[in-house]
């Protein structure tokens, strides 16, 4: 099949979510088993391209309209992009699934419209390979994130949704005037073509674009200090989209906050941008943990643990300004960070469906609520415990491989007092996931009446504990596959490259 | 004091990222001919897409991608008001009906808003407009409707239908593109087709085309979230 075919992820999910108004008198049911059948005709498209993509080494460029870039808007979906639009979309399965027993709330047709989008929005802004597009992308996800924080239709949904809002209007608005300057400056919008023209840039211009664009993703990337609306809006969405929102929204602002970073490092004003970040990423750990500890709400306590491993993949991004993105440090540092990306996903997801599992259950999800899981509901409190060991980092399960490589990473870059605040910070993780799995086993000895678990829910917490002890045991593959995608993120020369940009004039 | 002391340095603050910004702009050449793209776009919008209007040309064909994206944004904006807004049960609670200057006007306008707002959508590729303002348009015909009468609604499902059905009429004209011509939303009924003759309403490709599912869209939309927010429930 041609490369070109790749525009169905992109179309499915669309045209999917246009047709849910004519099915809206089928039921709850109808409804949302037709969105798990659209997650499963966009992973095929998306294992298809993934396939094609790590055999032929090649990236697939889609030029839509026939245009070719920089006339026409192309999509750029080399290891990075076909391995997150994967995620992205087996993620979406998984919470498709959990849907059918998570989601009551009406009106369920427009949950799903919301549903498909959410999964359009962050596919989109993973495969763009132009920066306006980016912006129109993040707004569908940011849009779509808004109205599904508020679904539940709660106070606290509401002031959640609210936060965001307006947290996320003035990121937007900041992005949009970054691509204005940018725009200004080059007269191209096309990411590579603007890769190629960083270093003729004015370096103010440049510095000034990329700390509005930095500040406006930083919002959908969960950054310290901009992501004061996270724990709310994690804590107040349905529980399948809280799920989402870790395992790939924040991911897609993160990596496209990189992405349009790493391409202009050719320009003079970037590592002081790059040291900005590290703070940034640095003070996102610690504040995250902090505020874990002091949780007594399950939920929002892994809302901020989420927070902060995100915090810990952008450090290792940021690790680049210092090393210079030639070096081996720098490739060692991205490909960790993609790395911990990919684990956090599959941790997060787990933590956030077992989470989630248990409000349905019993009704909410309080460090009380939790006593004694271990006798109520012993799969789900198993796969939380695991999920709980992973994410601090014990040897065995996927984290502690990617986090022990972005700390080697951030030594050998110099950056010694993070690695020590991050390590900090870590022993603080410990403390309270640990408490969460004493009070699960060991205490609330009064409570024992046993809940029966539903099977498929089950059979996801165990395949995602599966996966999680997989990776811990045999790191290897999943590395070969992060360092390519590493790779494809920080070679920028091969990026511009493999974007058959045409000639359209010379600039500036 | 510590009041004092904060607003100080928050002032402070933006003092010194408004004295960056500002050296930033000073360096970026506005007004200069630095178009690079858009020099291409305007030397070949004609014989490219055979649209005259070229705005339209590079919204809908150029950089369609985009404009299906902010499709989606519409349509999410009103999917979203839909479901904050949803109730079982919910009826419009206006009592006073609107003057005869109102009403009166309404009846007559009504009509012609709509025949404007067509106009609009199907003349986007020759003059300025296309399917968004032209879908404005007909959708403040349906909110005068229900500013003057009391108990008009618009036939919600039939609307809500039709948005979808747009929507993707959209996407398959761009999935054809991608058998037509290999490309999706490649331009097939121009540059494989080749009808119409430029500056004639025939042509422009498929801009007239996407523009009325645009409008289509646009119009029921904005009309639906008008619907929601006049609509209240019992509770």
């Amino acid at each position: 099949m041609n490369g070109q075919y790749a525009a169905l992820l992109i179309a499915i999910p669309l045209i999917s979510a246009f047709f849910v108004p004519l099915i809206k008198k089928a039921g709850r049911k109808a409804i949302l088993s037709y969105v798990i059948a659209v997650t499963v005709a966009q992973i095929a498209v998306a294992a298809w391209v993934f396939k094609r993509v790590y055999t032929t080494g090649k990236p697939i460029i889609v030029m839509a309209g026939g245009w070719k870039p920089p006339v026409g808007i192309n999509l750029y979906i080399g290891y990075f992009a076909a391995l997150f639009v994967l995620i992205v979309a087996i993620a979406s399965f998984l919470m498709a699934v959990f849907n059918l027993r998570a989601m009551k709330t009406e009106p369920l047709d427009k949950y799903a419209m919301l549903f498909l989008l959410l999964m359009l929005g962050a596919t989109g802004m993973i495969a763009t390979g132009d920066i306006f597009n980016l912006f129109v992308f993040m707004e569908i996800t940011s849009i779509t994130a808004y109205a599904l924080v508020a679904y539940n239709k709660t106070g606290e949904a509401a002031e959640a949704s609210m936060k965001y809002m307006i947290l996320g209007g003035i990121g937007s608005s900041f992005f949009l005037i970054g691509i204005a300057l940018i725009y200004g400056a080059t007269g191209t919008l096309n990411m590579a073509q603007l890769a190629q023209f960083a270093g003729l840039v004015n370096s103010t211009v440049v510095q000034a674009a990329l700390a509005l664009l930095i500040f406006g993703l930083a919002v959908e990337a969960e950054l310290f200090p901009l992501n004061a609306w996270a724990p709310d809006a994690y804590q107040a969405s349905p529980h399948p989209i809280t799920a989402m929102f870790a395992a790939f929204v924040v991911k897609a602002g993160l990596y496209a906050m990189v992405r349009v970073l790493f391409l202009f490092q050719a320009s003079s004003g970037w590592s002081g941008i790059m040291k900005l970040l590290v703070i940034m990423a640095t003070l996102t750990v610690v504040f995250g943990e902090f505020s874990a500890l002091r949780q007594r709400d399950v939920k929002r306590m892994v809302a901020y643990s989420s927070i902060s491993q995100i915090g810990l993949a952008a450090f290792g991004f940021a690790l680049v300004g210092k090393a210079g993105a030639s070096t081996g440090v720098a490739s060692l540092a991205v490909s960790a960070a993609v790395f911990h990306m990919v684990n956090h996903a599959i941790v997060k997801l787990l933590l956030f469906l077992a989470v989630g599992y248990v409000a349905i259950a019993l009704g909410g999800t309080k460090l009380e609520h939790f006593k004694g899981l271990g006798r109520r509901m012993p799969v789900t409190a198993f796969s939380i415990t695991i999920a709980a060991f992973a994410v601090v980092g014990i040897p065995m399960f996927n984290v502690f491989w990617s986090k022990v490589k972005l700390l080697i990473a951030g030594v050998e870059a110099g950056y010694t007092w993070s690695v020590f605040l991050i390590l900090g910070a870590s022993v603080v993780e410990a403390v309270y996931y640990f408490r969460l799995v004493h009070t699960m086993w060991f205490s609330g000895e009064d409570v024992n009446e046993k809940i029966s678990e539903s099977v498929p829910i089950m059979a996801m917490m165990l395949a995602l504990v599966a996966v999680i002890i997989y990776i811990g045991l045999y790191p290897n593959t999943v590395w070969h596959v992060v360092q390519k995608a590493g790779s494809d993120l920080l070679n920028v020369g091969s990026y511009v490259k493999h974007v058959p940009l045409i000639n359209v004039g010379v600039r500036p | 004091m510590v009041s004092v002391l904060k607003r100080a340095i928050a002032i402070a603050f933006i003092l010194i990222i408004g004295y960056w910004i500002a050296s930033a702009l000073s360096h970026v050449p506005f007004g200069a001919d630095k178009m690079l793209v858009g020099n291409y776009y305007l030397q070949h919008v004609e014989n490219q897409t055979g649209a005259i209007n070229a705005v339209t040309a590079i919204v809908v064909n150029y950089r369609g991608f985009d404009t299906l994206g902010e499709v989606t944004v519409l349509f999410i904006a009103s999917t979203g008001v839909a479901a904050l807004l949803w109730e079982r049960k919910r009826k419009r609670t206006a009592r006073t009906e609107g003057t005869i200057v109102l009403t009166t006007g309404t009846r007559l306008l009504f009509p012609f808003i709509l025949l404007f707002g067509s106009y609009i959508f199907i003349h986007g590729h020759l003059t300025p407009g296309g399917g968004f303002p032209g879908g404005a348009t007909i959708a403040t015909g349906f909110l005068l409707m229900y500013l003057a009468f009391t108990t008009y609604r618009i036939p919600h499902r039939g609307f809500e239908v039709s948005e979808g059905l747009a929507g993707m009429g959209y996407v398959i004209v761009g999935l054809i593109g991608l058998a037509v011509g290999g490309y999706f939303l490649f331009d097939w009924i121009w540059q494989t087709w080749k009808i119409g003759t430029v500056g004639n309403l025939v042509s422009g490709g498929f801009i007239p085309v996407i523009y009325t599912l645009i409008a289509i869209k646009v119009g029921t939309e904005l009309s639906g979230i008008v619907d929601n927010m006049l609509r209240e429930g019992s509770s």
